[in-house]
């Protein structure tokens, strides 16, 4: 009798182990980058959906800006790659492609209706060598403008008027002399980088913006009165922002906006983040406009891509998550934790903010558009564009004359 | 100390008649340590406030200011909530994972490097010496430049991803400069014990064990030391050989601080840090009088 019974249990147990290996099985590595708490929130809109197509989530999370190239080719060497991973540099997927672990989605997006709905820029930055390899998660403005409304009001100012950087400066006066920084910028090379940037694409445009910023940019783009006109701006700006800017993080900068020190700030959309964090309220604390007159936004665009491991169970994962990620009402929920803004212009916009409204609004203008030097241009390129623009900003001294002649150099040696 | 100094200046106050109280040089060095010790311990005085001040204060901009209110709610956060990726366990889970990365590479590091160091120094080895030299060339080898090929091994070894593959990955890289130091520190032994315990026909074994370890006290300090902060410090290693699971309490930090487009909470970020650095601290205050003890020993016989 007791011979049985622990027959019975060993079989049990042995049944217990198999089952406990089966769950292992089935669940698939997700590498990302993100660990923030509106960060974490997004992720979990996802996880829970795909949990209920049965997937399992493993998560590994690294957060290392520049490393997480190296991390994920480390662990394919290694042979231990994570089967979804989060990562928007062309690069990583021309190197996937050449050994053969790509997954290309363009058939999978096509067949449910998603390729059409995507923004140009959306589209361009997830288009690789002419097929699509990344699944966009987030759309984010480099360059928006977010002011507090409390300091607008006590300036006597009203930002959403201005039609015009001019106008912008115009009232830049008047809140100086209420005693406000009118412009807070921070000052490390990423900040400046991306105001410059977004300058050069609001204010002269997608095809100057393309010719220089595109991955074979044009040579005689960088000596044009455009540029030097963009050049103006950026310093004007320089002149404007406060003497704490130096070596200040975004966040902080964030903070004096946030605080009723600065009137605005203009910078990635993520900043909406810092305003959620600190309890503040859009529409009565705070608000945001795109660069006033602007003539393009430049999108940044945070992708997720899939390795293939030859093993169908991981291709069907693979393939729900990837339908689950453009889903238009589970994107636009993604989104909405994030603090960014959703990847289909066809998104539900239910329980969008007003700057998610703003953004799907400009989005619809194809030719209000262009890519993050990040998503398409070469990285020795825009790394000197990020230090000229550096340099340029913090020697007041240093003329245009000077950056343009830095950036022929440049081009010449690595073009 | 108080009293010698009093003795002292009795003592001199005998022989000459006028000594002014504070003479300038004194003051000078003063100044000195004074500035010295404000270097180190304004950024630990800035980092301890914050991990105690709310979220609301340090919006406010003052990092000098003491915490109103104090809460600790920063530091259980950073213990138990904190988000490393989708896990939001605090830096806790790196904390355990470190200690199992620690123990086997700290067991790995110091059997081997001793036996290898006892080899050299004391026993005749053939090409002795230009196995040294290869030792000593190795030790100054970046770690960065072997990368690739260690990840190659140990994927075929099937140990890539686990606590046991970084212990061995510490291993062997700290080996070259364990064996050097352990080598030189037995080469100052005196000749005359071992050559006895040779005579007594001792063997290599009965040799390290009844005579050779017994008397390494003091450079065993040294190395613990050394090597426990460089294992629970290191990023890299820890980086690169780690997967979901095994990543060590650095890159658990790493993972809790570093943000790009989200905000930031720096009460959290400054007690994970402090948690961080707390047991390598610990160590020092605990054993830090041996480790110069260990060193001098070393420094003088060798």
């Amino acid at each position: 009798m007791t011979k049985w019974k622990s027959l019975k249990r060993l079989t049990l147990l042995l049944a217990a182990t198999t089952l406990a290996a089966n769950a292992w099985a089935d669940e698939v590595v997700v590498y990302h980058t993100w660990s923030k708490p509106s960060e974490i929130a997004a992720l979990t809109v996802l996880r829970e959906a795909w949990a209920k197509d049965g997937h399992q989530w493993k998560d590994l999370s690294i957060a290392h800006d520049s490393g997480a190239n190296v991390s994920l080719m480390n662990m394919i060497t290694g042979g231990n790659p994570p089967a979804i991973f989060m990562n928007s540099d062309p690069g990583i997927y021309r190197d996937l492609n050449k050994q053969g672990l790509g997954v290309p989605l363009t058939k999978l997006f096509d067949s449910i209706g998603a390729t059409k709905n995507f923004p140009p820029s959306v589209l361009k930055n997830i288009t690789v060598d002419g097929e699509i390899m990344k699944a966009p998660a987030t759309v984010h403005i480099d360059g928006m403008v977010y002011y507090n409304k409390h300091v607008a009001e006590a300036a006597g100012v009203d930002p959403k008027s201005w039609k015009s950087l001019d106008d912008l400066f115009a009232a830049f006066d008047k809140v100086k002399a209420a005693g406000y920084i009118p412009i807070a910028q921070g000052g490390d090379q990423f900040q400046k980088a991306y105001l410059l940037q977004a300058l050069i694409a609001s204010e002269e445009g997608p095809d100057i913006y393309n010719r220089f910023y595109g991955e074979k940019p044009d040579r005689t783009v960088i000596d044009t009165p455009e540029m030097r006109a963009a050049l103006k701006r950026f310093r004007q700006i320089a002149d404007h922002t406060d003497p704490g800017s130096p070596n200040r993080q975004w966040n902080d900068t964030t903070n004096l906006v946030i605080t009723g020190k600065a009137l605005l700030q203009i910078h990635g959309d993520w900043m909406k983040g810092e305003f959620m964090a600190a309890q503040k309220k859009l529409g009565e604390d705070f608000d945001c406009i795109n660069i006033p007159g602007t003539k393009a936004v430049v999108v940044t665009v945070d992708s997720w891509g899939f390795l293939n491991t030859n093993n169908a169970d991981t291709a069907k994962a693979q393939e729900d998550f990837a339908k689950l990620d453009v889903d238009p009402k589970l994107n636009a929920d993604f989104v909405l934790k994030k603090g960014a803004s959703p990847v289909r212009t066809d998104a539900d916009t239910t329980n969008l903010d007003a700057c998610n409204k703003l953004v799907l609004e400009t989005l619809k203008d194809p030719t209000k558009q262009v890519s993050n030097p990040f998503n398409m241009a070469d990285a020795d390129w825009y790394r000197t564009i990020w230090q000229e623009a550096d340099k340029y900003w913090s020697d007041p001294k240093r003329t245009d004359d000077e950056f343009v002649q830095a950036m022929q150099d440049a081009y010449d040696q690595i073009f | 100390m108080t009293a010698i100094s009093a003795a002292s200046q009795a003592g001199r106050e005998t022989k000459v008649r006028r000594r002014p109280l504070i003479r300038p040089n004194r003051v000078v060095i003063f100044l000195f340590l004074l500035m010295a010790a404000a270097f180190f311990a304004v950024p630990l005085y800035v980092i301890v406030v914050t991990s105690f001040k709310t979220m609301d204060q340090i919006r406010e901009g003052q990092i000098f200011s003491l915490p109103s209110p104090w809460t600790t709610d920063a530091w259980s956060y950073a213990w138990m909530q904190a988000c490393s990726g989708m896990n939001c366990n605090g830096v806790r889970i790196g904390f355990v994972n470190s200690l199992y990365i620690l123990a086997p590479s700290l067991v790995l590091t110091i059997s081997l490097s001793i036996i290898t160091g006892y080899g050299l120094a004391l026993w005749n080895v053939k090409w002795a010496n230009g196995f040294l030299f290869v030792l000593f060339i190795c030790a100054f080898v970046p770690f960065q430049i072997i990368m690739y090929p260690l990840i190659k091994i140990t994927g075929a070894l099937h140990i890539y991803g686990t606590t046991f593959g970084i212990a061995v990955i510490h291993s062997v890289l700290s080996m070259p400069f364990l064996t050097l130091i352990f080598r030189n520190y037995f080469k100052g032994m005196p000749p005359q014990i071992i050559a006895a315990a040779m005579i007594d026909s001792g063997s290599f074994w009965r040799i390290f064990f009844e005579i050779v370890l017994p008397m390494s006290g003091n450079i065993m300090i040294v190395v613990l030391i050394l090597m426990i902060t460089g294992i629970w410090n290191d990023f890299l290693v820890g980086l690169t050989f780690g997967a979901q699971d095994t990543q060590p309490m650095t890159v658990v930090l790493n993972n809790i601080t570093v943000t790009t487009t989200g905000a930031k909470n720096y009460a959290v970020d400054m007690a994970s840090a402090l948690l961080t650095a707390l047991p390598p601290l610990v160590i020092y205050f605990v054993l830090g009088r041996f480790f110069v003890q260990g060193i001098t020993a070393g420094a003088i016989k060798g």
